[in-house]
């Protein structure tokens, strides 16, 4: 347990596919409590960072370290069950299965998981649903999705699954929950809701967030700091002001493609 | 502000560099372990009866690389696992059966009676079963379960019409031809002629025509393909002829060097997906390489193992290389 | 080939064997083996999203091991169950280990090799299996049969029921013993869907990922899935070698699984309850074509082999492409493809 450090270390990571490097040696912190966004035009290897990170991909050469201790090259459950929750760029609520059991599914150390408690301990296994089944109603009741409980989630829209996948990201108790574009295809007001709570579990629960985003308004008026990938590379490191005035962030936006500018802030000097 | 760090990266040590040439080209590698075998083969069995295993080897891998490009092209192109690709094998024999033992007519005939029919049938299958399939966005297990259904449907209707018994097409099984010192049966010799052959031009024609160049880039990247502005669905029809005619083609050769029963082709199919998958999913040249080298393998086993465990070549070579490198010798490495 | 105005059914086709009560026996029996090994399917392919395509080797595993330690190592034939049972889920996590990390189509072409593999080493490690000549006694004691003790609780449950009915069909027991294992096994995998454990199997059935990223070892759940099935393949194994009593390679040929398989999409995947139903109707229809007399132009035996390879296929195809969800699926559960 680390209290003095960042909360996410990420040092020097290199990641190949064939002959390109979609991470070229980036190095980033993260510090406890913080909303810190991850920006960088398209290409920038943010996802990649991402999966290198929460497990997804092996890392060819770096160094991760979470809470204090190293994690490169772990697999991503052994992340989850640390603390580190990710969510995904196209999201992963199960449809197949109806919303309360997805977020019974996420809940951690569950008994009832281990074969060997089902045949030895049926009644603390039971015990322990009825818990979980409480705690998944009281967070689906702060996203107002407690109607849709026994809903499957495949009949549910779009807007309404990201808030689900949030949610459950959310019963798997994280330390740091690494969300891939949350904004990405809902709406405004949705959003503004999800920003809400993101500032809220912060402010309550001690939540550390770091998400990639491509509006630039979102990152300006909601992140504590701002991390900003180009071509694989961490190029600068800051809160949000600084950073919107480094030269090099204006060059990468203006060199590579510009699409990124298109929500309203342009990033000039 | 903290300012990025500018990193300086090291030179990569040798045996990285090894690594790397290795990683890019890893089908040097095969050849090495190839090249390795045989001179342990040559220096524990004898330069002659290496080479004459090999010999055995080469028709039996004709077959193989025959039956293998086209499944290639089918799984690269459409995503299908077509399990009933080796009872087009068995279709093939069976039409060729009809043409020239039922009918009398010269094997010549029956050999080009046999690749048409079976591409018709491949064409005919495209339209009613997968193309309608594709189109109602049907998931994996379906098309694998009814890939299954239909190698069983296959098999039922040959052995409805031609039952269980044994049969034989009319060919020259007892004569042999010795080269170099080697000993060849006559029929096979021609099998091997006619499949090198056959696999050379497809592997030219692959190359340098429109049609074969197309072939391959649906099967790199379909949707690419398709932004480029192919007609997918010409070249995918075309795709199911010439999986169908080589198909065709491979079950005579089969029938010719064996026998004709309606369960030859399914044997026969597990080595071929071996030949699939050992060349990289979608790569027609991995596989027709592939198929050679695992006919030849297997008639080697034979100096070292048992006869009958021939056949577990096949089948290790096919698991080895779905769980070591599923992308196959030829492969680029994904995430699987 | 001439039909008859009054019926339309083709002279000479005749349906007595609907009421031969062996005929319905056959059928129970073996639509109770398939219960059982399509139960395991159901676990892999209907709730954990894995296509197995070895249920075959499973069984000739669980058979081939029960025969060969009463027949070569001498143990008895009861102790030999749950040592079968345990060889079987061991193969079965061996097999998993290196390929459940696969894509599943490349775990499907891999289980099928796995399978041929077993069969291939069935045909010609002769010492052990008896090859294709079969395992059903001993060589050096040709009283010493693997059915044996199961023939002597047999014939004493027949002793029971003669108080009911006079002349006991000789399957009668093995159909009773079959059945109660379909119920069970039903039941107890009901019972487990509805855990946690379950619950984790279904997530990995439509997005391994999602499950991983929320702290799931989902290799470790595949590997019991399908430990789960192969225990099943191998007690199905066991009822098949007994209603044969004698074991051959060619019973546990590719068919074998697709059989299975029938059942299970007949029964509609995601649904334990249905599999009971798909299996009696399944080999309903396929005992039928050995039990129906047809004419012998054109039907030959053969030819109604032919018959019963052609439903199976048709089956399969007409289900996936019409009915996915078969009687009793599932739908909203089905996780069919991408």
């Amino acid at each position: 347990m680390n209290d003095s450090g960042p909360l996410l270390e990420v040092e020097e990571v290199v990641k190949r596919f064939g002959g390109i490097r979609a991470v070229d040696g980036a190095t980033m912190n993260v510090r406890d409590g913080s909303i810190t966004a991850l920006i960088g035009p398209n290409g920038a290897g943010k996802t990649t960072l991402f999966n290198v990170v929460t497990g997804f991909y092996r890392g060819d050469r770096g160094s991760v370290r979470f809470d204090g201790d190293r994690v490169f090259g772990e697999p991503p459950y052994e992340l989850a069950r640390k603390g580190m929750v990710r969510t995904f760029q196209i999201t992963k609520a199960l449809a197949a299965m109806p919303v309360i059991d997805n977020m019974m599914l996420a809940a951690p150390n569950q008994p009832g998981e281990l074969f060997r408690n089902l045949i030895f301990m049926p009644r603390g296994v039971r015990a322990h649903e009825k818990q979980v089944r409480k705690q998944a109603m009281e967070l689906l009741q702060l996203f107002n999705l407690t109607d849709l409980a026994d809903d499957y989630a495949g009949t549910l829209s779009g807007g309404q699954r990201k808030l689900l996948e949030l949610a459950r990201a959310l019963m798997a108790e994280p330390k740091l929950l690494l969300l891939d574009e949350p904004m990405a295809g809902i709406n405004p007001t949705l959003g503004a809701r999800l920003l809400d709570h993101m500032q809220r579990l912060r402010r309550e629960s001690g939540v550390t967030f770091l998400f990639i985003e491509h509006d630039m308004e979102v990152v300006m008026n909601h992140s504590d700091r701002v991390i900003v990938m180009a071509e694989g590379r961490v190029i600068a490191e800051g809160d949000p002001q600084e950073v919107r005035r480094d030269q090099r962030v204006i060059d990468a936006y203006l060199g590579g493609t510009a699409t990124d500018t298109a929500h309203g802030e342009e990033v000039t000097q | 502000m903290e300012a990025g760090q500018v990193t300086e990266r090291a030179a990569p040590a040798v045996g990285e560099q090894v690594g790397e040439r290795l990683r890019r080209k890893p089908w040097l590698g095969a050849v090495g372990v190839i090249a390795l075998i045989f001179i342990a083969l040559v220096i524990g069995e004898g330069l002659h009866d290496v080479a004459q295993t090999g010999l055995n080897g080469l028709s039996l891998g004709a077959i193989y690389a025959l039956g293998a490009v086209g499944l290639t092209l089918v799984y690269g192109i459409l995503k299908l696992v077509n399990f009933a690709h080796g009872d087009f094998l068995t279709f093939g024999a069976y039409m060729a059966y009809l043409v020239n033992v039922t009918w009398g007519a010269p094997l010549v005939v029956a050999i080009f009676w046999a690749m048409l029919m079976t591409a018709v049938l491949g064409i005919a299958l495209e339209r009613v079963l997968w193309a309608p399939m594709r189109a109602k966005h049907a998931g994996l297990l379906q098309f694998l379960l009814m890939a299954i259904g239909l190698a069983f449907l296959l098999r039922a209707v040959f052995q409805w019409f031609w039952g269980t018994e044994i049969r034989s097409l009319d060919v020259n099984t007892t004569s042999s031809v010795e080269i170099l010192g080697l000993r060849i049966g006559q029929t096979e010799l021609i099998v091997v002629i006619v499949g090198i052959t056959v696999l050379v031009a497809v592997g030219l024609g692959l190359r340098m025509t429109l049609l074969g160049k197309r072939m391959r880039a649906l099967s790199d990247d379909l949707e690419l393909a398709e932004t480029a502005g192919i007609d997918t669905r010409r070249v995918i029809l075309w795709t199911w002829e010439f999986a169908g005619g080589l198909a065709g083609l491979a079950g005579v050769m089969a029938a010719s060097v064996t026998s004709l029963y309606p369960e030859m082709g399914f044997e026969l199919l597990l080595p071929i997906f071996a030949a699939v998958v050992l060349g990289g999913i979608g790569d027609a040249f991995g596989a027709l390489t592939a198929g050679i080298v695992i006919g030849v393998m297997t008639e080697w086993s034979t100096l070292i193992i048992d006869a009958r465990w021939k056949t577990a070549v096949g089948f290790l070579v096919l698991l080895t290389a779905l769980i070591v490198r599923p992308q196959g010798i030829f492969g680029k490495a994904k995430a699987i | 080939m001439t039909l008859d105005p009054a019926t339309l059914m083709p002279v000479g086709v005749s349906f007595e064997a609907i009421t031969d009560i062996d005929f319905w026996i056959s059928v129970g029996v073996l639509a109770g083996i398939y219960a059982i090994v399509a139960l395991g399917l159901q676990v892999n392919t209907g709730f954990t999203g894995i296509v197995n395509f070895g249920a075959a080797a499973f069984m000739a595993v669980g058979a081939y091991s029960m025969a060969i330690l009463v027949l070569e190592v001498g143990i008895s034939f009861w102790l030999s169950l749950p040592l079968a049972m345990l060889i079987t889920m061991l193969f079965g996590a061996l097999v998993g280990l290196p390929s459940l990390r696969l894509r599943a189509d490349y775990f499907a072409i891999a289980t099928i090799a796995m399978a041929e593999m077993v069969r291939l080493f069935a045909q010609n490690a002769r010492g052990l299996t008896g090859g294709n000549q079969g395992l059903f006694c001993a060589d050096d004691d040709p009283s010493n049969c693997y059915a044996n003790s199961w023939r002597d609780v047999s014939d004493s449950i027949n002793g029971f029921v003669e108080n009911f009915w006079s002349d006991p069909s000789s399957l009668f027991p093995l159909l009773l013993v079959i059945w109660v294992t379909v119920g069970i096994a039903t039941i107890a995998l009901v019972y487990l869907q509805k855990t946690p454990w379950g619950r984790v199997l279904r997530a990995i059935r439509e997005d391994e990922d999602a499950a991983r990223a929320l702290g799931k070892n989902t290799l470790l759940f595949k590997l019991q899935s399908l430990a789960i099935s192969a225990l099943l393949g191998a007690i199905g194994g066991f009822f098949l070698a007994l209603n044969l009593a004698t074991l051959h390679p060619i019973d546990f040929e590719p068919l074998i699984t697709f059989f299975a398989f029938s059942v299970l999409v007949l029964g509609g995947l995601a649904n334990y309850k249905g599999v009971a139903v798909g299996a009696v109707l399944f080999w309903f229809v396929i005992e039928g074509t050995r039990f129906i007399d047809l004419p012998d132009p054109p039907f030959t035996e053969t030819r109604i082999a032919a018959l019963r390879l052609a439903i199976t296929g048709l089956l399969l195809i007409g289900l996936m492409a019409f009915r996915p969800q078969g009687l009793f699926g599932n739908r909203q559960e089905m996780v069919l493809g991408e």
